[in-house]
């Protein structure tokens, strides 16, 4: 399985360039879409679901032409949007049954069995006679996940769906994606590097359009050893550093100070501390060395 | 902090493309209809000419403010959003939290929205403004600028209408957050004032409307509803009384909710539910994904083969359907819809206060009233369908699916035709629950599927596609739907503008019409001719709406049409072209039809073809021509075909003293042979108005004869076209087939339209005092008296009818013919009926009575028997003898008009009066207008067949007004004088409303131009008063004086100066004034009740003391008052509470003062006559025997009285 993304490209009427002849190889398995908020990574999944027509471009899924021939992906897609809503007044249950017939099961009976199983699998058989529109946050990012795996799909996008989830919720939500990742592409996107980090074998940074780095999140700290380095530092003089030194993050200590994280060839500085790189660190050097 | 939010919203909505759109919408709205009424279009479009000023007041202030209330469907999205719209982004987290106060939030948010539509209102009436003076608009019919007629209707009408309902829409939408609620309240408030002004039908109830009207309309109305021509072209809108006390009442209410709304908005608001299940708002919470599962789904199959697709997309449809008609709004209007559609029941068919009977035809007339809900929630749903998965964000869910866009589409389509059904089979529960309700069990059940779900639903479906395209183009629902009703409106209207084809206006056609006797006759295939060729361009819309179908995210319209053309492929290509083409060519065959195999002209060409007609014949008006004197005809009527044949032959004679040596030969289009028994020369063929000219060799010398003989029969029928006015069943044609002689008139009447075309103003008919102008009866100016005989043919299960008596009846080759001869003289004007009749027969006298009516029509057949026998009994007691031998009443079907006409010894009687009366012979009842109508027929057989005037002004009282005074007099003798009260009111309501609406001139009776409401309702109130002044003995014995004298009588024909002075000659002097008030002038009472009191005597009798005010005044023929020519001839009165003296006639008058009491829940007359009163104010004692309740001045309304609902006053009692 394959999902092949060439030269993409999308400008909007107020020339905001959401893609920029974007290429992506994506294979079996979690593939994760790491960037900040309007990086043009929702462009690019409304793309690949085919709800936005690009510019430019072409995109392949195993031999669907995607953008020629839609109606073939989406028999195999099961698509999350970054939100959603439901129509009021309907049960669970019924909107199940109304996705379950948009997606060509026929049959009553394999409808029922198949609702059975999905609120069985998302916890939400005490639900199944309540309105979706009434549910919590955790509740709906369920009830979308029941719905996208309806036509059990080879190609699954969710657009951040752990935004807006508590630590718990996120916890299992991804182990949940992961399950289901076993056979089939997952394409998932977040701002949230932890997300990518536990659960990838493939991601990508995405910022302005433009795919920054294709990565295996294992692999990709292998290049930063011994370029990481940490300092605790007063907070008069993180603009000092600033000036001089490519600082990748910074955070408060309860005492003031600062901890500040740099990115450098070699130690630079007194007092600098070595550290193992992380998946955040890739991140960060990736967006600076392109913005 | 007000200003802020106030300014920001303005420039909210000066960035919006919708604020743009509907100024411009109303501009032009404004612009297209003052130009319009202005003559705008009078270049293509016929004239607009009359005499009203079109930017008078009161014109103004009808355009003005009619335009105004449109807009009240802008109110939910412009003034209702204004805090909805904080809720609906979320900015009112953060926005409550700023620094400022409720009042100032409340108050920016209603004002900015209010200020936005007083803008569209000002653009309104700067485009009636600019429509009034465009260039090509008629100066005659336009006064010069004034500023104040639209101040006046802004502030009083406009400004609190706007102020109470946008209070009441903004408070509805900020509680709810729901736009649609705020419509719904539009909806109620409309359908309220709807229900106000069927209810002010009657005049009592109209103080009571007035007041309560939340529009004011019928407070202005109170005031203006028997403003004459005059009055509405110079008076500026009252501006008092009634008119202000509701606009108070409906301030106070709005500062109530301004109020209200105040009180119960606070920063952190929920929306209030219009739920009819109380639901518990608890969210649902339930533990997460259990920790690692497994996912073993069960195997299902994916089926995407066509016939389950279809079957998806009916499954689809319904899912749609269910939310369409569990929604609020569609509940709302679909109620308010019924609610109108049952009062209609009982209303529909009221001839008289007397109801029809619930015939199903009936059932599904009031059905018609649900058309605009239907059309509304077509329009709405349309939209919310298209736009629902948008409106709720499932868009990228439901959008990802594989889906097809034909599926979806479909399925929406699909769920408006369901709710269509289910709105149109409504109307057949309805109508079968009130049937039932009224015991009524000849149920149609095919008929009602029939109309409803052929006739009926491909209208509506034709509307669907529209709505659906236009819906899917524009981004807003709410906006399509304000697109969608103004398309419905204007539509129509564009034939003012000279687009008058129908096949140039979308859904337009000609209709269908139904009755009893005749079915759907052969309306129902023109109908749907035109319905196929709009389905065709429906089809092409569906496919059209189906390329732009939103699917997914686009950001563009250029985009949009991108995706569309790359969806215009296969299928869709094909059948675009197919149906486009299918549309080209019935369309095209509709025009072939009727523009090159017909000549189609429009309302501009049939003017102007009028006026080349009047200047090229109008002086061979007074060219002597031969008289008919016999009449023979063979007329062959082909029910099945719809054609007649006929030939015929008519005697003639020079009755002059001069030789005739042209004839001028009236005919129709139909094809003709003429002959001459004498040599001649058609020395003049015209074609297009089928007026010939034949000069004979040898000039007719007076008394000679000359016999034409004649054939005329009708063009093929076809699709489009009738050429032959028979029908299927109930055939009913008259004379106007075959040839006449001479000039026939048929000219222009308007006078500015006349001078427009240097026509000279036309005086309609001459003044009876010229006596050069006798010489013609106003029934026919090519005879005066004729013998008959016909022969009549029809299909063999036909029976027809002409007049004169039968003298043998016969079947060859399948065909039932009939042979009929009259023994006396008549009037040139005779009729044929031929349908599938029964027969019923009585007698009176020696005199055969027979009514021929269609099968089931046999619920009144006595009561019309018996108004044929009451009637002849009257008049030939009163007048003179019957002069036929035999009566017979023959039905007629409903589709060619609901009426009566007087033949000789026939009177044809339509279906949709009398035959299907449900009268109500208790107290209570309307009237027995069966019998009336019967009555009043009958009595044509004098005043009309024996009594005929001369064709000049007021010749319609010796016939018309005469008649009605019979039908009165005899319904009297049957049901007693109380009951007349309400018909007189009636008659008296009728007239003076009807004359509002005169365009060219209201003469005085006896110079009556032929207006129904003079000679019918004015003629009749005066014959009554007149019998009551004099006595109907002395009254009828004057007019049997008259009768005898000029009944049958030769030219010179009598005139209403004739019958005058016979009135005069039997009228004492005292009451010669009520002659010259009723007959010769336009006279009009003001007559109201002041005060009254009563005190119990000693010797148990009570004394009433009544104070009233008289007064009297005249009109002039445009409506302008006048008290009498001459200054001595008016007398005033002020009283000391009066700032201005009020002015009246000199009065000599004799007018009735009835006291009255109560006995067994009926009034009893304790106390009536007439007093002489020669005063404005006067005041009068009585002493009755019984306990007095009320008092009044002229309390039976027999004189015409601008106010009639003020003649009467209870009486309060006072205690020594």
């Amino acid at each position: 399985m394959k999902l092949s993304i060439n030269n993409l490209s999308k400008t909007y009427r107020n020339g905001v360039k959401a893609l920029d002849k974007v290429n992506l190889e994506i294979g079996t398995g979690m593939f994760g879409l790491l960037g900040p908020n309007g990086a043009g990574k929702s462009s690019l999944m409304r793309t690949i679901a085919t709800i936005q027509s690009p510019d430019d471009g072409e995109i392949f899924f195993n031999d669907i032409n995607v953008l020629e021939d839609n109606i073939s992906l989406r028999k195999i897609l099961g698509y999350l949007p970054q939100t959603f809503g439901v129509y009021p007044k309907m049960t669970a249950d019924s909107l199940l049954n109304y996705f379950a017939m948009l997606k060509g099961v026929s049959r009553k009976k394999e409808r029922k069995e198949l609702i059975d199983k999905l609120l069985e699998i998302t916890n939400l058989e005490d639900s199944r006679w309540k309105n979706v529109s009434g549910f919590s946050g955790g509740m709906k990012q369920r009830f979308g996940i029941a719905q996208l795996l309806i036509n059990n799909p080879k190609l699954i996008i969710v657009d951040e769906p752990t935004a807006g989830l508590d630590p718990a919720e996120r916890q299992r939500f991804l182990n949940v994606l992961r399950e289901i990742g076993s056979n089939s592409t997952i394409i998932f996107s977040t701002h949230i590097v932890e997300d990518v980090k536990e659960l990838c074998n493939n991601m990508a940074i995405m910022n302005t359009g433009r795919i920054l780095k294709q990565i295996k999140p294992l692999d990709s700290t292998k290049e930063l050893k011994g370029k990481i380095w940490t300092k605790i530092v007063d907070k008069d003089q993180i603009h000092e550093f600033n000036k001089n030194l490519n600082i990748l993050s910074t955070s408060f200590n309860p005492d003031n100070s600062i901890n500040i994280r740099i990115y450098s060839e070699s130690k630079t500085n007194k007092g600098f501390k070595k550290v193992d790189p992380s998946l955040e660190d890739v991140y960060f050097i990736t967006l600076k060395e392109n913005s | 902090m007000f200003y802020n939010i106030f300014s920001n919203e303005l420039s909210y909505w000066f960035k919006r493309p919708a604020f743009y759109v509907y100024a411009i919408i109303f501009f032009a709205i404004g612009l297209f209809s003052s130009g319009a009424s202005a003559g705008l279009f009078d270049s293509f479009s016929m004239t607009v000419g009359s005499s009203r000023v079109v930017n008078s007041p009161y014109a103004i202030a009808m355009l003005f403010g009619g335009l105004s209330s449109l807009i009240i469907f802008l109110y939910p999205s412009i003034i209702g959003v204004g805090i909805y719209r904080d809720y609906k982004s979320e900015a009112h987290f953060i926005l409550y939290s700023y620094p400022f106060t409720k009042l100032q939030y409340i108050f920016a948010k209603l004002l900015s929205g209010v200020f936005m539509v007083n803008l569209i209102v000002l653009i309104i009436a700067l485009g009636i403004g600019l429509g009034f003076i465009l260039p090509g608009t008629n100066p005659d019919l336009i006064k010069s600028f004034e500023l104040r007629p639209y101040f006046d209707v802004y502030i009083i009408y406009i400004l609190p209408n706007l102020i109470f309902t946008g209070l009441l829409v903004f408070g509805v939408v900020t509680f709810t957050r729901n736009i649609s609620a705020g419509f719904i309240f539009v909806l109620i408030l409309l359908i309220l004032q709807g229900f106000l002004v069927g209810f002010s039908e009657e005049a009592e109830n109209r103080l009571f409307s007035a007041l309560i009207d939340p529009f004011g309309d019928l407070a202005l109305q109170y005031y203006t509803q028997y403003w004459t021509i005059s009055e509405q072209n110079e008076l500026y809108i009252p501006i008092k009384g009634i008119f202000i006390y509701n606009r108070l009442i409906w301030l106070g209410l709005s500062a109530l909710l301004f109020a209200a709304i105040y009180r119960s908005f606070s920063f952190s608001q929920n929306p209030i539910s219009f739920s009819f299940k109380k639901k518990a708002i608890n969210k649902i919470k339930t533990h997460n994904f259990l920790g690692i599962i497994n996912i073993n789904l069960p195997k299902v199959n994916l089926d995407f083969k066509l016939f389950t697709q279809l079957k998806l997309l009916n499954k689809l449809s319904n899912i749609d359907f269910l939310y369409i008609i569990k929604s609020l709004p569609f509940v709302c209007i679909v109620l308010f819809g019924l609610l109108i559609n049952v009062l209609t029941l009982f209303e529909v068919g009221d001839i008289l206060g007397t109801p029809t009977l619930p015939r199903t035809w009936r059932m599904l007339e009031a059905g018609e009233t649900l058309t605009l809900s239907i059309n509304i929630c077509t329009f709405l749903y349309a939209g919310m369908l298209i736009h629902r998965s948008r409106i709720f964000k499932s868009n990228e869910l439901i959008d990802t699916t594989p889906v097809k866009n034909w599926i979806l589409f479909g399925s929406k389509f699909l769920a408006i035709i369901k709710m269509q059904i289910l709105l149109l089979s409504l109307v057949l529960i309805s109508g079968l629950i009130f049937q039932i309700s009224q015991g009524f069990y000849d149920f149609e059940l095919s008929l009602y599927i029939y109309e409803l779900l052929f006739l009926s639903l491909i209208y509506f479906v034709i509307w669907a596609f529209l709505s659906f395209l236009v819906q899917t183009l524009i981004p807003n629902p709410y906006l399509g739907l304000f697109i969608m009703i103004v398309l419905l409106i204007v539509i129509p209207l564009t034939s003012l503008a000279g687009v008058e084809q129908s096949i140039y206006k979308y859904s337009q056609g000609p209709g269908y019409s139904y009755s009893d006797m005749n079915g759907y006759g052969s309306s129902v295939e023109r109908y749907f001719t035109y319905k196929i060729y709009w389905t065709c361009l429906g089809i092409v819309f569906y496919i059209l709406t189906l390329l732009f179908y939103f699917r997914g995210i686009v950001s563009s319209f250029r985009e949009r049409f991108y995706l569309a053309k790359q969806r215009f492929n296969g299928l869709n290509r094909v059948t675009i072209s197919f149906f486009t083409i299918l549309f080209l060519s019935i369309g095209g065959y509709i025009y072939y039809e009727n523009n090159i195999l017909n000549i189609r002209k429009s309302s501009k060409e049939r003017e102007v073809a009028t006026v080349e007609w009047e200047k090229k014949y109008k002086k061979y008006e007074d060219y002597v021509q031969p008289r008919i004197t016999s009449v023979n005809v063979n007329l062959d009527l082909f029910p099945e075909k719809r054609d007649f044949k006929a030939s015929g032959s008519y005697l003639m004679v020079n009755k002059s003293d001069e030789a005739i040596d042209s004839l001028f030969l009236d005919h129709s289009s139909r094809i003709s042979t003429f002959k001459f028994d004498k040599p001649n020369d058609l020395v003049s063929e015209d074609t297009v108005y089928h007026f010939d000219i034949y000069q004979f060799k040898y000039p007719i010398l007076p008394g000679d004869t000359i016999q034409l003989t004649f054939t005329v029969k009708n063009k093929n029928n076809t699709l489009l076209r009738n050429n032959s006015p028979v029908l299927y069943n109930g055939t009913f044609i008259n004379n106007s087939v075959f040839p006449s002689i001479g000039y026939p008139g048929g000219e222009l009447r308007d006078d500015k339209t006349r001078e427009k075309y240097g026509l000279l103003p036309n005086n309609l008919k001459p003044f009876p005092s010229d006596s050069t102008a006798l010489g013609n009866t106003y029934i026919s100016r090519d005879a005066d008296w004729i013998d008959f005989e016909a022969i009549v043919s029809t299909s063999k299960d036909q029976i027809a009818i002409s007049p004169g008596y039968l003298q043998r009846e016969w079947v060859k080759e399948d065909r039932r013919y009939f042979h009929y001869k009259m023994d006396s003289k008549i009037l040139n004007f005779y009729a044929f009926n031929s349908a599938k009749y029964l027969v019923k027969k009585d007698k009176w006298k020696n005199v055969d009575l027979e009514i021929y009516y269609h099968e089931g029509h046999d619920y009144n057949l006595d009561r019309m028997m018996k108004g044929m026998k009451s009637a002849l009994e009257y008049c030939s007691t009163q007048f003179s003898p019957y002069q036929h031998r035999q009566l017979r009443i023959v039905e007629f079907p409903k589709i060619l008009g609901s009426f009566a006409q007087s033949f000789p010894n026939t009177v044809p009687f339509s279906e949709g009066v009398g035959f299907i009366a449900d009268v109500d012979d208790s107290s209570q009842g309307g009237n027995d207008y069966p019998f009336y109508i019967t009555a009043h027929e009958v009595a044509h057989q004098w005043f009309a067949h024996q009594v005929i005037g001369a064709d000049v002004l007021g010749a319609t009282v010796m016939s018309e007004s005469l008649s009605e005074y019979v039908g009165l007099k005899i319904i009297e003798s049957v049901n007693g004088k109380h009951k007349m009260r309400k018909f007189l009111k009636k008659a008296l309501d009728n007239y003076l409303t009807s004359r509002t609406f005169e365009t060219k001139r209201e003469n005085a009776l006896m110079y009556n131009d032929g207006q129904g409401y003079i000679h019918y309702q004015k003629g009749s109130l005066v014959f009554y008063a007149l019998s009551d002044y004099l006595g109907e003995r002395k009254l009828n014995k004057t007019i049997s004086k008259y009768v005898n004298s000029v009944a049958f009588q030769e030219p010179p024909y009598t005139t209403t100066l004739e019958l005058i002075s016979y009135l005069k000659e039997d009228t004492p002097d005292s009451l010669q004034y009520v002659l010259n008030d009723m007959f010769e002038t336009i006279t009009l009472y003001d007559n109201k009740a002041v005060s009254a009191t009563s005190s119990k005597l000693e010797n148990g009798k009570y004394k009433v003391d009544f104070e009233f005010n008289v007064s009297k005044y005249r009109n002039d023929e445009k409506g302008k008052i006048n008290f009498g020519d001459r200054k001595i001839d008016s007398i005033s009165f002020k009283g000391s509470d009066m700032e201005k003296p009020s002015y009246s006639v000199y009065l000599e008058d004799y007018i009735d003062i009835g006291v009255f009491g109560i006995e067994q829940e009926e009034e009893l007359e304790l106390y009536l006559k007439k007093h002489k009163i020669s005063a404005i104010n006067n005041t009068v004692s009585i002493i009755v025997d019984k306990e007095p309740i009320e008092v009044g001045i002229d309390p039976y309304n027999k004189l015409i009285d601008t106010d009639s609902g003020d003649n009467r006053k209870k009486i309060k009692e006072i205690n020594y």
